[in-house]
């Protein structure tokens, strides 16, 4: 179905955002495995980035999705958006850089697992923490260009 | 601006209290579209300020004036209707499986609403192209669209009880699904969109709910 949405359409950067549930902080109760099952749907997609949550380790391993889909851009997820706790700058460098067995700098891209507040009266998380978690991604993205590019 | 390790978010941002006042009167009738949109857009600036304050490179409009990131197509798309999890008890077929689901799933049956397919399917308007133009307003910096995913669409649209009237089967009414999200596609780009995401968190609940009976209408 993507790939009639999208055929012939250039000069956009189109991404597909695959997740495992966000509708309760309870993590037990949300969706658990990791990409292997999926990737003969995911690699006939002709898109630019799969956006994909890696902050839960319900995600399983970068591998499966590293070995089959580094040809596109990846987007991604280093904060649970459900979570109270900010992730640190370490923690997220360290999930870029077992990304980047897989991917070059330009392909890689940080972002959040999933929104955080998908259903209008019940966001899974507060103002202050999303921007706190944000100012992470952005600190260890400076961290990681120094490094690496 | 550095072309490595892009930062950006996956689209919704946490509703005020104000903003979810303002939908509730909204779609209870007792504030006016106009007021309603006039709240979300003070929320999408303040959001974007955010994000910017935070240094992120590719901004979101947050979805504030979306119920949901795929229910607020009944809004833009005709043949559809907006109903709780708990509305839908009534139509779907095996009540006790629906109602366990949500029990052991901690899902909000009341909180959670579904754009539900009730005749045929066709843009009334746009989906996004008018989120795409206040954000583009309200910042400089490249920005990012989320649309909802086909499967995701074909998948919580259809209620048999109801979309039966409109469409022989589920790929009858992807084909329009289909369709509709080209449309968009193409209509935002053309406006100078350069990124969209379509969201299918149902991609991995195909999968990884063993029982495929176990529908979250997601």
């Amino acid at each position: 179905m993507i790939n009639r949405i999208t055929k012939n359409v250039s000069g956009i950067r189109i991404g597909v955002h695959v997740c495992r549930g966000n509708w309760s902080k309870q993590e037990d109760v949300l969706l658990s495995g990791d990409y292997a099952k999926l990737l003969p749907a995911l690699e006939r997609m002709k898109i630019d980035q799969f956006v994909l949550e890696y902050a839960t380790p319900r995600a399983g391993d970068i591998k499966v999705v590293g070995r089959a889909l580094s040809g596109s851009e990846l987007g991604l997820g280093v904060v649970n958006p459900r979570t109270d706790s900010v992730e640190s700058v370490e923690y997220i460098v360290g999930k870029a850089e077992q990304a980047l067995e897989y991917y070059q700098p330009n392909q890689l891209f940080l972002n959040t697992d999933c929104g955080f507040g998908c259903f209008a009266s019940r966001s899974v998380n507060v103002e202050d923490v999303a921007f706190k978690k944000l100012c992470s991604i952005v600190e260890a993205a400076g961290r990681l260009r120094k490094r690496y590019t | 601006m550095d072309q490595t390790f892009l930062t950006t978010q996956v689209g919704s941002w946490p509703r005020s209290k104000t903003m979810l006042k303002a939908l509730r009167g909204f779609q209870k009738g007792t504030v006016s579209k106009k007021d309603y949109l006039a709240v979300a857009e003070d929320e999408i600036r303040r959001t974007v300020e955010l994000q910017e304050k935070a240094g992120l490179d590719i901004l979101v409009d947050g979805e504030h004036r979306r119920e949901s990131f795929y229910a607020f197509v009944t809004d833009k798309v005709a043949g559809t209707q907006l109903m709780s999890l708990a509305d839908m008890l009534d139509y779907v077929e095996d009540k006790a499986e629906f109602e366990e689901m949500l029990r052991t799933m901690d899902m909000p049956a009341s909180a959670i609403k579904n754009p539900t397919c009730i005749g045929k399917l066709s843009r009334r308007e746009p989906l996004a192209l008018e989120d795409f133009r206040f954000l583009r307003s309200v910042t400089k910096k490249p920005v990012k669209i989320t649309l909802p995913g086909p499967y995701l669409l074909t998948r919580s649209m259809w209620v048999s009880a109801l979309t039966r009237k409109a469409y022989r089967n589920h790929k009858k009414m992807a084909d329009d699904i289909v369709k509709i999200l080209r449309e968009e596609l193409i209509q935002l780009r053309d406006a100078g969109c350069n990124f969209v995401q379509f969201d299918e968190p149902v991609l991995t609940e195909l999968i990884m709910s063993e029982e495929c009976d176990r529908r979250t209408f997601m």
